[in-house]
Protein backbone atom coordinates (compact mmCIF):
# COMPACT_ATOMS: atom_id res chain seq x y z
CA UNK A 1 0.00 0.00 0.00
CA UNK A 2 2.98 2.61 0.09
CA UNK A 3 3.00 4.77 -2.90
CA UNK A 4 6.95 5.63 -2.76
CA UNK A 5 8.83 3.98 -4.72
CA UNK A 6 11.66 1.54 -3.86
CA UNK A 7 14.58 3.50 -3.79
CA UNK A 8 12.74 5.82 -1.31
CA UNK A 9 12.21 3.11 0.80
CA UNK A 10 15.29 1.53 0.73
CA UNK A 11 17.36 4.86 1.96
CA UNK A 12 14.43 5.53 4.78
CA UNK A 13 14.80 1.83 5.99
CA UNK A 14 18.31 1.28 5.44
CA UNK A 15 20.51 -1.46 6.68
CA UNK A 16 18.03 -3.54 3.88
CA UNK A 17 18.57 -7.49 4.27
CA UNK A 18 18.90 -9.17 1.15
CA UNK A 19 15.71 -10.22 1.01
CA UNK A 20 14.44 -7.27 1.64
CA UNK A 21 16.21 -6.14 -1.59
CA UNK A 22 15.00 -9.05 -3.31
CA UNK A 23 11.62 -8.51 -2.34
CA UNK A 24 12.00 -4.15 -3.43
CA UNK A 25 13.31 -6.00 -7.12
CA UNK A 26 10.32 -7.98 -7.81
CA UNK A 27 7.67 -5.35 -6.81
CA UNK A 28 9.63 -2.97 -8.62
CA UNK A 29 9.80 -5.34 -12.04
CA UNK A 30 5.95 -5.80 -11.22
CA UNK A 31 5.46 -2.38 -10.76
CA UNK A 32 6.56 -1.59 -14.55
CA UNK A 33 5.71 -4.60 -16.35
CA UNK A 34 2.27 -3.65 -14.79
CA UNK A 35 2.79 0.06 -16.26
CA UNK A 36 3.79 -1.36 -19.81
CA UNK A 37 1.20 -3.67 -20.27
CA UNK A 38 -1.96 -1.15 -18.85
CA UNK A 39 -0.39 1.32 -20.84
CA UNK A 40 -0.15 -1.24 -24.07
CA UNK A 41 -3.42 -2.98 -23.42
CA UNK A 42 -5.53 -1.01 -20.71
CA UNK A 43 -6.73 -2.16 -17.70
CA UNK A 44 -9.22 -5.02 -18.69
CA UNK A 45 -7.25 -6.71 -20.90
CA UNK A 46 -3.70 -6.82 -19.12
CA UNK A 47 -4.06 -9.91 -17.12
CA UNK A 48 -2.13 -10.80 -13.72
CA UNK A 49 -0.45 -13.82 -16.29
CA UNK A 50 0.96 -11.43 -18.62
CA UNK A 51 2.50 -8.76 -16.13
CA UNK A 52 4.08 -11.66 -14.25
CA UNK A 53 5.51 -13.37 -17.47
CA UNK A 54 6.45 -9.71 -18.99
CA UNK A 55 8.97 -9.43 -15.61
CA UNK A 56 9.78 -12.74 -15.85
CA UNK A 57 8.22 -13.86 -12.48
CA UNK A 58 4.88 -16.23 -11.66
CA UNK A 59 1.60 -15.35 -11.20
CA UNK A 60 2.20 -16.13 -7.66
CA UNK A 61 4.79 -13.31 -6.98
CA UNK A 62 2.14 -10.78 -8.50
CA UNK A 63 -0.14 -12.13 -5.29
CA UNK A 64 2.52 -12.13 -2.98
CA UNK A 65 3.14 -8.37 -3.36
CA UNK A 66 -0.15 -6.95 -4.58
CA UNK A 67 -3.86 -8.26 -3.00
CA UNK A 68 -5.22 -8.47 -6.47
CA UNK A 69 -5.15 -6.40 -10.44
CA UNK A 70 -6.73 -3.64 -9.01
CA UNK A 71 -4.42 -3.04 -6.33
CA UNK A 72 -1.30 -3.29 -8.74
CA UNK A 73 -3.12 -0.72 -10.84
CA UNK A 74 -3.04 1.53 -8.38
CA UNK A 75 0.36 0.99 -6.93
CA UNK A 76 1.37 2.06 -10.98
CA UNK A 77 -0.93 4.93 -10.50
CA UNK A 78 0.32 6.23 -7.50
CA UNK A 79 3.98 5.61 -7.87
CA UNK A 80 3.63 7.71 -11.14
CA UNK A 81 1.79 10.44 -9.30
CA UNK A 82 4.85 10.37 -7.27
CA UNK A 83 7.20 11.05 -9.56
CA UNK A 84 4.96 13.44 -11.20
CA UNK A 85 4.10 15.58 -8.25
CA UNK A 86 8.38 15.46 -7.41
CA UNK A 87 8.67 17.26 -10.88
CA UNK A 88 5.79 20.01 -10.59
CA UNK A 89 7.18 20.83 -6.90
CA UNK A 90 10.62 21.66 -8.82
CA UNK A 91 9.05 23.26 -11.54
CA UNK A 92 7.50 25.57 -9.04
CA UNK A 93 10.08 26.25 -6.88
CA UNK A 94 12.16 26.96 -9.76
CA UNK A 95 9.50 29.30 -11.35
CA UNK A 96 9.75 32.87 -10.08
CA UNK A 97 7.41 34.40 -12.27
CA UNK A 98 3.39 35.71 -11.52
CA UNK A 99 0.76 32.72 -10.26
CA UNK A 100 -0.39 32.97 -14.03
CA UNK A 101 2.97 31.40 -15.34
CA UNK A 102 3.80 29.36 -12.64
CA UNK A 103 0.31 27.56 -12.84
CA UNK A 104 1.23 27.15 -16.89
CA UNK A 105 4.53 25.64 -16.35
CA UNK A 106 3.61 23.30 -13.28
CA UNK A 107 0.55 21.40 -15.50
CA UNK A 108 2.39 21.77 -18.42
CA UNK A 109 4.81 19.81 -16.74
CA UNK A 110 1.55 17.41 -15.96
CA UNK A 111 0.54 17.52 -19.68
CA UNK A 112 3.70 16.58 -20.92
CA UNK A 113 3.83 13.37 -18.70
CA UNK A 114 0.44 12.17 -19.20
CA UNK A 115 0.72 12.83 -23.09
CA UNK A 116 3.77 10.13 -23.16
CA UNK A 117 1.16 7.49 -21.91
CA UNK A 118 -1.99 8.59 -22.57
CA UNK A 119 -3.49 5.21 -23.17
CA UNK A 120 -2.66 4.36 -18.92
CA UNK A 121 -3.97 7.43 -18.39
CA UNK A 122 -7.09 6.87 -20.65
CA UNK A 123 -7.14 3.27 -18.32
CA UNK A 124 -7.01 5.66 -15.22
CA UNK A 125 -9.93 7.89 -16.01
CA UNK A 126 -12.06 4.65 -16.00
CA UNK A 127 -11.07 3.46 -13.16
CA UNK A 128 -11.75 6.17 -11.26
CA UNK A 129 -15.00 6.91 -12.63
CA UNK A 130 -15.91 3.34 -11.25
CA UNK A 131 -16.94 3.96 -7.54
CA UNK A 132 -15.32 1.98 -4.94
CA UNK A 133 -14.65 2.86 -1.55
CA UNK A 134 -11.36 2.08 -1.07
CA UNK A 135 -10.14 3.13 -4.73
CA UNK A 136 -11.66 6.35 -4.09
CA UNK A 137 -9.78 7.09 -1.08
CA UNK A 138 -6.45 6.11 -2.56
CA UNK A 139 -7.08 8.18 -5.98
CA UNK A 140 -8.07 11.14 -3.59
CA UNK A 141 -4.65 10.91 -1.76
CA UNK A 142 -3.08 10.71 -5.11
CA UNK A 143 -4.83 13.93 -6.60
CA UNK A 144 -4.42 15.39 -2.49
CA UNK A 145 -0.74 15.44 -3.67
CA UNK A 146 -0.72 17.54 -7.15
CA UNK A 147 -3.41 19.64 -5.75
CA UNK A 148 -1.69 20.79 -2.97
CA UNK A 149 1.54 21.99 -5.25
CA UNK A 150 -1.66 23.99 -6.58
CA UNK A 151 -2.18 25.20 -3.96
CA UNK A 152 0.75 26.43 -2.37
CA UNK A 153 1.29 28.37 -5.13
CA UNK A 154 -2.02 30.70 -4.79
CA UNK A 155 -0.61 31.05 -1.33
CA UNK A 156 2.23 32.62 -1.89
CA UNK A 157 0.25 34.88 -4.19
CA UNK A 158 -1.41 35.58 -1.35
CA UNK A 159 1.28 36.14 0.80
CA UNK A 160 3.26 38.14 -1.67
CA UNK A 161 -0.07 40.29 -2.66
CA UNK A 162 -0.45 39.44 -6.16
CA UNK A 163 -3.91 38.26 -5.07
CA UNK A 164 -6.55 39.57 -2.29
CA UNK A 165 -6.46 38.22 0.62
CA UNK A 166 -10.03 37.67 0.96
CA UNK A 167 -10.03 34.95 -2.15
CA UNK A 168 -11.39 31.04 -1.88
CA UNK A 169 -7.99 29.56 -2.44
CA UNK A 170 -10.01 26.08 -2.07
CA UNK A 171 -13.08 27.36 -4.56
CA UNK A 172 -9.80 28.55 -7.11
CA UNK A 173 -7.59 25.45 -6.64
CA UNK A 174 -10.50 22.93 -7.50
CA UNK A 175 -11.55 24.84 -10.57
CA UNK A 176 -8.07 25.27 -11.66
CA UNK A 177 -8.06 20.91 -10.93
CA UNK A 178 -10.98 20.19 -13.04
CA UNK A 179 -9.87 22.82 -16.07
CA UNK A 180 -6.46 20.40 -16.11
CA UNK A 181 -8.35 17.50 -15.47
CA UNK A 182 -10.81 17.33 -17.89
CA UNK A 183 -8.79 19.13 -20.90
CA UNK A 184 -7.71 15.36 -20.69
CA UNK A 185 -10.43 14.62 -23.12
CA UNK A 186 -9.03 16.56 -25.34
CA UNK A 187 -5.75 14.91 -25.48
CA UNK A 188 -7.55 11.41 -25.68
CA UNK A 189 -10.68 12.28 -28.00
CA UNK A 190 -9.67 14.59 -30.01
CA UNK A 191 -5.51 14.68 -30.49
CA UNK A 192 -4.71 17.69 -28.67
CA UNK A 193 -0.53 18.09 -28.24
CA UNK A 194 1.26 19.66 -25.57
CA UNK A 195 0.89 23.34 -26.78
CA UNK A 196 -3.09 22.44 -27.64
CA UNK A 197 -3.32 21.67 -24.09
CA UNK A 198 -1.65 24.31 -22.21
CA UNK A 199 -3.07 26.89 -25.09
CA UNK A 200 -6.49 26.03 -23.65
CA UNK A 201 -5.65 25.82 -19.90
CA UNK A 202 -4.04 29.23 -20.51
CA UNK A 203 -7.70 30.56 -21.52
CA UNK A 204 -9.28 28.60 -18.74
CA UNK A 205 -7.02 30.21 -16.14
CA UNK A 206 -7.99 33.49 -17.71
CA UNK A 207 -11.72 33.21 -17.04
CA UNK A 208 -10.85 32.77 -13.45
CA UNK A 209 -7.61 34.83 -12.69
CA UNK A 210 -7.88 38.18 -13.17
CA UNK A 211 -10.83 38.62 -10.78
CA UNK A 212 -8.54 36.83 -7.69
CA UNK A 213 -5.87 39.46 -8.85
CA UNK A 214 -5.15 42.23 -6.16
CA UNK A 215 -5.43 44.78 -9.03
CA UNK A 216 -7.35 43.90 -12.35
CA UNK A 217 -5.18 44.03 -15.02
CA UNK A 218 -6.52 45.12 -18.17
CA UNK B 1 -41.94 -3.78 -43.32
CA UNK B 2 -44.05 -5.49 -41.27
CA UNK B 3 -45.68 -3.39 -38.76
CA UNK B 4 -46.08 -6.86 -36.38
CA UNK B 5 -42.90 -7.73 -36.58
CA UNK B 6 -41.49 -3.54 -36.21
CA UNK B 7 -44.16 -3.78 -32.76
CA UNK B 8 -42.43 -6.95 -31.65
CA UNK B 9 -39.42 -5.47 -31.86
CA UNK B 10 -40.23 -2.44 -30.28
CA UNK B 11 -41.15 -4.49 -27.38
CA UNK B 12 -37.91 -5.76 -27.12
CA UNK B 13 -36.47 -3.07 -26.84
CA UNK B 14 -38.37 -1.15 -23.92
CA UNK B 15 -38.28 -4.46 -21.83
CA UNK B 16 -34.11 -4.98 -22.55
CA UNK B 17 -33.73 -1.14 -21.83
CA UNK B 18 -35.88 -1.79 -18.53
CA UNK B 19 -34.15 -4.69 -17.45
CA UNK B 20 -30.89 -2.82 -17.82
CA UNK B 21 -31.68 0.46 -16.25
CA UNK B 22 -32.66 -1.41 -13.20
CA UNK B 23 -29.32 -4.28 -13.33
CA UNK B 24 -27.43 -1.15 -14.01
CA UNK B 25 -28.89 0.57 -10.56
CA UNK B 26 -29.04 -2.53 -8.33
CA UNK B 27 -25.59 -4.08 -9.38
CA UNK B 28 -23.92 -1.49 -11.42
CA UNK B 29 -22.68 -1.74 -15.10
CA UNK B 30 -19.75 -3.60 -14.40
CA UNK B 31 -21.49 -7.04 -13.01
CA UNK B 32 -24.49 -6.85 -15.25
CA UNK B 33 -24.10 -9.30 -17.90
CA UNK B 34 -25.93 -9.11 -21.03
CA UNK B 35 -27.48 -12.95 -19.85
CA UNK B 36 -28.12 -11.49 -16.59
CA UNK B 37 -30.48 -8.81 -18.75
CA UNK B 38 -31.83 -10.80 -20.91
CA UNK B 39 -32.90 -13.24 -18.07
CA UNK B 40 -34.50 -10.19 -16.18
CA UNK B 41 -36.30 -8.80 -19.46
CA UNK B 42 -37.55 -12.37 -20.67
CA UNK B 43 -36.57 -12.75 -23.56
CA UNK B 44 -33.46 -15.05 -25.22
CA UNK B 45 -29.92 -13.76 -24.84
CA UNK B 46 -30.06 -13.86 -29.05
CA UNK B 47 -33.22 -11.16 -29.49
CA UNK B 48 -30.70 -8.46 -26.77
CA UNK B 49 -27.77 -9.06 -29.39
CA UNK B 50 -30.14 -8.31 -32.32
CA UNK B 51 -31.48 -5.49 -30.66
CA UNK B 52 -28.32 -3.70 -29.19
CA UNK B 53 -25.07 -4.67 -30.99
CA UNK B 54 -23.16 -4.34 -27.93
CA UNK B 55 -23.61 -3.83 -23.60
CA UNK B 56 -22.00 -0.20 -24.06
CA UNK B 57 -24.87 0.45 -26.57
CA UNK B 58 -27.35 -0.58 -24.33
CA UNK B 59 -25.92 1.71 -21.81
CA UNK B 60 -25.80 4.91 -24.00
CA UNK B 61 -29.80 3.61 -24.63
CA UNK B 62 -30.38 4.07 -21.34
CA UNK B 63 -28.99 7.01 -20.99
CA UNK B 64 -30.53 8.48 -23.62
CA UNK B 65 -33.72 7.58 -22.26
CA UNK B 66 -33.75 9.24 -18.92
CA UNK B 67 -31.84 12.56 -20.18
CA UNK B 68 -34.95 12.90 -22.25
CA UNK B 69 -36.93 13.26 -19.66
CA UNK B 70 -34.61 15.78 -17.71
CA UNK B 71 -34.41 17.46 -21.33
CA UNK B 72 -38.50 17.61 -21.38
CA UNK B 73 -38.18 19.53 -17.66
CA UNK B 74 -35.23 21.17 -18.94
CA UNK B 75 -37.52 22.54 -21.95
CA UNK B 76 -40.67 23.40 -20.03
CA UNK B 77 -38.54 25.54 -17.54
CA UNK B 78 -35.91 27.26 -19.06
CA UNK B 79 -37.82 29.89 -20.51
CA UNK B 80 -39.38 31.05 -17.90
CA UNK B 81 -35.87 31.13 -16.03
CA UNK B 82 -35.76 34.92 -14.23
CA UNK B 83 -33.03 36.68 -13.35
CA UNK B 84 -29.09 37.32 -14.50
CA UNK B 85 -27.30 35.08 -16.35
CA UNK B 86 -25.51 33.52 -13.20
CA UNK B 87 -29.05 32.79 -11.52
CA UNK B 88 -30.01 31.28 -14.82
CA UNK B 89 -26.91 28.97 -15.35
CA UNK B 90 -27.07 28.20 -11.64
CA UNK B 91 -30.00 27.08 -12.07
CA UNK B 92 -29.31 24.92 -15.18
CA UNK B 93 -27.07 23.10 -13.20
CA UNK B 94 -29.23 22.57 -10.27
CA UNK B 95 -31.59 20.99 -11.98
CA UNK B 96 -29.24 18.53 -13.49
CA UNK B 97 -27.84 17.54 -9.84
CA UNK B 98 -31.58 17.00 -8.85
CA UNK B 99 -31.94 14.54 -11.83
CA UNK B 100 -28.77 12.72 -11.85
CA UNK B 101 -28.78 12.21 -8.17
CA UNK B 102 -31.68 10.42 -7.83
CA UNK B 103 -29.17 7.52 -9.70
CA UNK B 104 -25.68 8.86 -8.84
CA UNK B 105 -24.47 5.20 -9.87
CA UNK B 106 -25.61 4.85 -13.24
CA UNK B 107 -24.17 9.04 -14.17
CA UNK B 108 -20.88 7.94 -12.38
CA UNK B 109 -20.92 4.07 -14.22
CA UNK B 110 -21.61 6.42 -17.20
CA UNK B 111 -18.54 8.70 -16.87
CA UNK B 112 -16.20 5.59 -16.38
CA UNK B 113 -17.89 4.29 -19.70
CA UNK B 114 -16.78 6.88 -21.46
CA UNK B 115 -13.17 6.00 -21.09
CA UNK B 116 -13.50 2.43 -21.79
CA UNK B 117 -11.85 0.87 -24.39
CA UNK B 118 -13.63 -1.32 -26.57
CA UNK B 119 -16.54 -0.05 -29.25
CA UNK B 120 -15.67 1.65 -31.69
CA UNK B 121 -19.07 4.05 -31.07
CA UNK B 122 -17.89 6.63 -28.37
CA UNK B 123 -20.44 8.00 -25.74
CA UNK B 124 -21.14 11.51 -25.91
CA UNK B 125 -18.72 12.09 -23.29
CA UNK B 126 -19.74 14.80 -20.18
CA UNK B 127 -19.59 18.28 -21.39
CA UNK B 128 -20.53 17.30 -25.33
CA UNK B 129 -24.44 17.03 -24.65
CA UNK B 130 -25.20 18.74 -27.41
CA UNK B 131 -28.88 19.84 -25.88
CA UNK B 132 -27.27 20.86 -22.20
CA UNK B 133 -24.69 22.74 -24.43
CA UNK B 134 -27.74 24.65 -26.22
CA UNK B 135 -29.59 25.40 -23.49
CA UNK B 136 -26.25 26.76 -22.01
CA UNK B 137 -25.37 28.82 -25.24
CA UNK B 138 -28.65 29.97 -25.32
CA UNK B 139 -28.50 31.14 -21.72
CA UNK B 140 -25.09 33.58 -22.66
CA UNK B 141 -26.15 34.80 -26.02
CA UNK B 142 -29.49 35.87 -24.23
CA UNK B 143 -26.35 37.17 -21.46
CA UNK B 144 -24.68 38.94 -24.23
CA UNK B 145 -28.20 40.69 -25.40
CA UNK B 146 -29.04 41.63 -21.85
CA UNK B 147 -25.54 43.15 -21.24
CA UNK B 148 -24.16 41.53 -18.19
CA UNK B 149 -22.15 39.39 -20.44
CA UNK B 150 -19.30 40.64 -22.80
CA UNK B 151 -19.82 40.01 -25.97
CA UNK B 152 -16.00 38.85 -27.19
CA UNK B 153 -15.94 35.88 -25.20
CA UNK B 154 -15.22 32.16 -26.48
CA UNK B 155 -18.75 30.53 -25.66
CA UNK B 156 -17.30 27.28 -26.25
CA UNK B 157 -14.29 27.46 -23.75
CA UNK B 158 -16.65 28.40 -21.08
CA UNK B 159 -18.84 25.77 -21.65
CA UNK B 160 -16.54 23.71 -21.64
CA UNK B 161 -14.74 24.54 -18.56
CA UNK B 162 -18.18 24.67 -16.62
CA UNK B 163 -19.06 21.44 -17.58
CA UNK B 164 -15.91 20.19 -16.45
CA UNK B 165 -16.77 21.37 -12.92
CA UNK B 166 -20.45 20.16 -13.38
CA UNK B 167 -18.55 16.23 -13.92
CA UNK B 168 -15.94 16.73 -11.36
CA UNK B 169 -18.15 17.52 -8.67
CA UNK B 170 -19.78 14.08 -9.31
CA UNK B 171 -16.61 12.79 -7.77
CA UNK B 172 -16.61 15.21 -4.92
CA UNK B 173 -20.47 13.60 -4.48
CA UNK B 174 -18.43 9.97 -4.43
CA UNK B 175 -15.68 10.78 -1.92
CA UNK B 176 -17.51 12.81 0.52
CA UNK B 177 -20.92 11.85 0.57
CA UNK B 178 -22.58 14.90 -0.63
CA UNK B 179 -26.26 15.27 -2.09
CA UNK B 180 -27.57 17.12 -4.59
CA UNK B 181 -28.15 20.02 -2.46
CA UNK B 182 -24.64 20.59 -1.57
CA UNK B 183 -23.20 19.84 -4.81
CA UNK B 184 -25.23 22.67 -6.69
CA UNK B 185 -24.38 25.06 -3.74
CA UNK B 186 -20.58 24.38 -4.83
CA UNK B 187 -21.74 24.65 -8.47
CA UNK B 188 -22.64 28.23 -7.54
CA UNK B 189 -19.65 29.68 -6.40
CA UNK B 190 -17.71 27.91 -9.26
CA UNK B 191 -20.04 29.32 -11.58
CA UNK B 192 -19.79 32.48 -10.02
CA UNK B 193 -16.00 32.85 -10.03
CA UNK B 194 -15.87 31.39 -14.00
CA UNK B 195 -18.86 33.69 -14.55
CA UNK B 196 -16.11 36.71 -13.22
CA UNK B 197 -13.93 36.19 -16.13
CA UNK B 198 -16.91 36.78 -19.04
CA UNK B 199 -18.65 39.24 -16.99
CA UNK B 200 -19.64 43.02 -18.35
CA UNK B 201 -18.83 45.25 -15.48
CA UNK B 202 -19.07 48.91 -15.47
CA UNK B 203 -15.53 49.74 -15.89
CA UNK B 204 -15.24 46.94 -18.62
Amino acid sequence: MNPFPAALIATAAAPMTRRGLAKLRTREALLAAGKRLFTERGYEEATVRDIARAAGMSTGAVFANFTDKADLFQQVLSQDAWTLAETMRQVASLRDGCVRETLLTVLAAGYAFHLKQLPLLRAACAEGWRQDAAREVTSRDRMRQIISILEGVLRKAVANGEMRSDIDVDLAVDLIWHAYQSNYRLAIYDGFDLEGLTGRLERQLDLILPSLAHRQAA
Amino acid sequence: MGGIRDAQKQATRERVLAAARELFVDIGYEAATIRMIADRAGVATGSVFTTFPSKIAILRAVMDERLERLFLELDAVVPHLRGSTVVRLCSVMAMHYDFEMRRPRLFTTYLAANFEWSDGEPLITFGRQPRLVGILRDILTAGVTGGDVRSDIDVNVFIDFLLAAYGFNYRLAAQEGLGAGELSDIMDRQIALMFSGIARNAAG
